[in-house]
C-alpha cells in the first residue's frame, strides 16, 4: 500500500525497500558473482603471468604495442644495414624479398582498425620512454591470418640472418645475429590466441595430484566433520544441565573458535613437532606413535595432525550449536515419554535426535563447506606436506595460480573446487528443506 | 535443565576445559622459557622464566604493524559490511519487496563460495586498481566474507522486532525510513552488535586474500604475520610462541567479554526459536 506523502519527492515502501537491498546485492555481484564468473572464464585460456606472450586472456590474435613499437623501431634499421651489406651477394634477391615481405606485413599491420587508432599514441608514449599500462592501449587485435603470415614472414628472415651469420665475418655477423634477435623480439610481440577450450579440465582429468588432492580433501572433510559432530553432541548432552562456572566452559569453547587458523595451526606446528613439540613426545611416550617425529614426517601422521587441530578449533563451536538445540526442546516431551514407558535410549533416539535435526542438518552444512574449503589450517601446519599428503585442493589451486603463476590451470582447480561446494551445498540443502530460510523472510 | 551437576561431572568438566585450553597453557609457558630449554627439554614450569622471547618476537618482525593493519582493516570492513547489511536486512524481513527469497538464497549461496574460486579475479582487479599493499586492497575483497555473513544473521534478529510497532510508527505517520532509523535500527542494536562481532572476527582471522594480496611486511596482518616468523632453516618456537601470547589477548578479551552476544549470534541462525 503506497502512502501518499506530503512532499511530492517521496518513494514509498516497496521503492525504498528496493532501494535498500540494492547496495547489498551490488557489492556480492561486484565481489563474489563477478570474480566467479570470471574465473570460469579465465580456466579456458592458457593464460601465465609469468609468460609475456600468455600473459593475458585473449580469444583473437593480438598484438603487444608497446613491445612491437619499441623493437620495430631498432629493427627496421637494422634490415637497411643487412640490405646494403647484401648488395652484389649471391643472396641478395632472397634478402630483399624477405626484407620487403616484412615490412609489407608491417603496414597491413598499422592498417589494422585496432592499430591504426592507437599507434599513434602508444609510439609517442614509447619514444617517452613512458609506460603502457593502460591494457586496453597497450593491446590490440589483430586479424588471426595476418598475424600468422607475418610471423611466417619473420621466421624465414630469421632463418635467413642465421644462414648467413654462419659464414659471415665477424661485423657482418653481429649484424646478422643482431637482425635475426630482433625480429624475435618483433615477433614475440605478436600474440595468438591462448584460448584453449576445456583442455585444462581434460588435462586435469588425467592429473594424479588433481585426483590426490581431491581425496585428500574428502577424507579430511570426512573424518573431521564426523568426529566434530560425534563429540560435539556428546559433549553438549553432558553439558547441557544446570551447573556452576558455565562462563568458564563457555569461553573456554570460544577461544580457539576465535582464534585465526593460522595461529592456531601455528601452535600446532609447534606442539607437534619432531624435535620440541610437546604432544608428539607425549604420544611416542604412550606408545601411539613409533617415533615423536612421526605426526609431521609421515602421510598418515600428517593427515592425523590437520584432522586433529581442525577437531580441537571446531568441535567446541559444534557442541555449542547443538546444546543451543538440545534448550529449544520442550521438556515436556521428556517427561510424557518417560510416563508411556519409554527408556532413556528410546527418549534420545526418538526425541532429542528428531528434535536436533534441523540444528544438526544446517551445523554440518557449515562445517562441511568449511572444511570443503580448508586452506589456511593447511598451508600453514604441513604445507600440504609430506609429498603432497595433506594437499588439499584449495592448496594445489593456490600453488598453480601463485607459485607457478599459472593462471588458466589454477582457475580450472578452483573452478572445480567451487563445482564440488556447489554439489554439496545442494545435497544438504534439499535435506534440509525450507527450514534454512524460515523465520527470515517475513510474513512470505 | 533437568540433571544436577555431581562431582563426576566437575571431574569431566575439568578435563574437557584443561584438553581445550592446552595448547595455549603449553605455549604460554613456553613463550617464557630460556631458549635452551624450548628445544631440549619438556618440563612445564622453567626454573629461569624470562621476557626475551618477548623482546625478540617484537623486534625481529613488526608485530605490532601487523596488529595495527588488522585492527583497521577488520574495523573498517566491519562498518561498512553492518551499514550495508543492515539496510537490506530490514527491507528483507519487513518490506514489502519482491524476490525475496531469491535475494537471500544469492546471499546465502555467496557465503558458500570458496574463497580460492575469487582469489585470482580479485588479485588481478587489485592489482589493476593499484591497491595491492593498502588497506582497501584488503576492504573489498574482505566484502565476499562480510556481507553474506551480516546480511544473514541481522535478517534473524529483525524477524524478532515485534511487527506492531512499527505499526504504530506508521500510524504517526513516520515514513519507512525514518520507522527504520528511529524505530527498528535501535530495537536491534543489539543484535546489530553481535553480527558487528562476528564479522570482525571473520575479518581478523582471514588469510588466504592476506597472504596474496599485501605482501610487503607493513601491510600485513596477524595471520599471515605469525605465519612468516618461521624462516627456511631455523623455527625460533620462542619468538613463535611469544607472538602467538600477544595476539590471542585481543581475542581472549573480545571474547571474555562478549561471550554471551557471540553465542546468541552464532545459534541464531542455526536454531529455531
Amino acid at each position: 500500500m503506497p502512502r501518499k506523502g506530503k512532499k511530492s519527492f517521496q518513494v514509498n515502501e516497496k521503492q525504498l525497500g528496493y532501494l535498500m537491498v540494492l547496495p547489498a546485492i551490488l557489492i556480492i555481484l561486484a565481489v563474489i558473482i563477478w570474480p566467479i564468473g570470471q574465473s570460469m572464464y579465465n580456466s579456458l585460456f592458457d593464460y601465465r603471468l609469468n609468460d609475456p606472450e600468455r600473459s593475458q586472456t585473449m580469444l583473437s590474435s593480438e598484438v603487444d604495442l608497446e613491445r612491437y613499437i619499441d623493437n620495430h623501431f631498432f629493427l627496421e634499421g637494422t634490415l637497411e644495414d643487412v640490405l646494403e651489406t647484401a648488395e652484389g651477394e649471391p643472396w641478395q634477391e632472397e634478402a630483399e624479398s624477405a626484407i620487403g615481405g616484412i615490412s609489407e606485413y608491417h603496414e597491413q599491420l598499422r592498417n589494422e582498425d585496432e592499430v591504426a587508432e592507437r599507434y599513434e599514441t602508444v609510439e609517442e608514449m614509447v619514444n617517452s620512454f613512458e609506460v603502457v599500462a593502460d591494457q586496453d592501449l597497450k593491446y590490440a587485435s589483430i586479424d588471426s591470418d595476418l598475424s600468422e603470415s607475418y610471423e611466417e614472414a619473420l621466421l624465414n628472415a630469421q632463418d635467413l640472418m642465421n644462414e648467413q651469420a654462419v659464414d659471415a665475418d665477424e661485423e657482418d655477423e653481429s649484424l646478422f645475429m643482431d637482425a635475426s634477435s630482433q625480429i624475435g623480439a618483433v615477433d614475440r610481440a605478436l600474440l595468438s590466441s591462448n584460448f584453449i577450450g576445456l583442455s585444462h579440465y581434460t588435462n586435469y582429468f588425467q592429473d594424479s595430484r588433481m585426483w590426490q588432492s581431491l581425496a585428500n580433501t574428502f577424507i579430511f572433510t570426512g573424518i573431521s566433520v564426523a568426529l566434530e559432530l560425534f563429540l560435539g553432541l556428546m559433549i553438549a548432552l553432558v553439558i547441557h544441565r544446570a551447573f556452576i562456572g558455565r562462563g568458564v566452559v563457555r569461553a573456554a569453547v570460544l577461544i580457539p573458535w576465535a582464534i585465526p587458523t593460522a595461529v592456531s595451526a601455528m601452535m600446532w606446528r609447534y606442539l607437534l613437532d619432531g624435535q620440541s613439540g610437546v604432544i608428539a613426545h607425549y604420544l611416542e611416550q604412550l606408545n601411539l606413535i613409533g617415533d615423536s617425529s612421526t605426526m609431521l614426517s609421515t602421510a598418515i601422521g600428517g593427515m592425523s595432525s590437520v584432522i586433529l587441530a581442525d577437531v580441537w578449533k571446531t568441535t567446541p563451536y559444534m557442541a555449542l550449536l547443538i546444546l543451543a538445540g538440545l534448550q529449544t526442546i520442550n521438556y515436556g516431551l521428556y517427561e510424557a515419554a518417560e510416563v508411556d514407558g519409554a527408556n532413556k535410549l528410546q527418549r534420545f533416539f526418538f526425541i532429542t535426535i528428531p528434535m536436533l535435526k534441523s540444528t544438526i542438518l544446517v551445523a554440518l552444512l557449515f562445517r562441511t563447506l568449511d572444511a570443503f574449503r580448508v586452506f589456511d589450517l593447511i598451508y600453514v601446519l604441513t604445507g600440504g606436506g609430506p609429498a603432497n599428503a595433506t594437499e588439499v585442493i584449495s592448496v594445489y589451486a593456490y600453488t598453480t595460480l601463485f607459485s607457478q603463476q599459472n593462471f588458466g590451470g589454477g582457475s580450472a582447480l578452483s573452478v572445480i573446487v567451487f563445482l564440488c561446494i556447489a554439489l554439496i551445498s545442494i545435497i544438504f540443502i534439499k535435506l534440509i528443506g525450507s527450514d534454512l530460510f524460515e523465520g527470515k523472510t517475513g510474513n512470505s | 535443565m533437568n540433571k544436577k551437576a555431581g562431582l563426576g561431572f566437575y571431574i569431566f568438566l575439568g578435563i574437557f576445559v584443561f584438553v581445550i585450553m592446552f595448547p595455549f597453557i603449553w605455549v604460554f609457558l613456553t613463550s617464557l622459557k630460556p631458549l635452551d630449554e624450548i628445544y631440549y627439554s619438556f618440563a612445564w614450569f622453567t626454573t629461569d622464566p624470562s621476557l626475551n622471547s618477548y623482546v625478540s618476537a617484537l623486534t625481529t618482525r613488526p608485530l605490532m604493524t601487523y596488529m595495527a593493519n588488522s585492527i583497521i582493516v577488520s574495523s573498517l570492513t566491519t562498518i561498512i559490511a553492518i551499514a550495508v547489511a543492515s539496510m537490506a536486512a530490514y527491507a528483507l524481513t519487513r518490506l514489502p519487496i519482491k524476490f525475496k527469497g531469491t535475494i537471500l538464497g544469492l546471499v546465502l549461496a555467496s557465503a558458500m563460495f570458496p574463497p580460492i574460486a575469487i582469489i585470482s579475479p580479485i588479485f588481478n582487479l587489485i592489482n589493476d586498481l593499484g591497491l595491492r599493499n593498502s588497506y582497501p586492497g584488503l576492504i573489498i575483497p574482505y566484502m565476499t566474507i562480510s556481507m553474506p555473513l551480516a546480511v544473514w544473521i541481522l535478517s534473524t534478529f529483525f524477524k524478532k522486532i515485534p511487527f506492531e510497532l512499527e505499526e504504530s510508527a506508521k500510524l504517526d505517520g513516520a515514513s519507512p525510513f525514518q520507522t527504520y532509523r528511529k524505530i527498528i535500527f535501535p530495537l536491534a542494536a543489539p543484535g546489530i552488535f553481535t553480527t558487528a562481532i562476528l564479522v570482525f572476527i571473520a575479518a581478523w582471522n582471514e588469510y588466504l586474500f592476506a597472504l596474496t594480496i599485501n605482501t610487503q611486511d607493513s601491510a600485513r596482518t596477524i595471520p599471515v604475520g605469525i605465519s612468516m616468523y618461521q624462516s627456511q632453516y631455523t623455527v625460533p618456537w620462542g619468538d613463535i610462541t611469544a607472538a602467538t601470547v600477544i595476539v590471542t589477548i585481543p581475542i581472549v578479551v573480545l571474547v571474555l567479554i562478549f561471550q554471551r552476544r557471540i553465542v546468541a549470534g552464532l545459534t541464531s541462525g542455526s536454531v529455531k526459536e
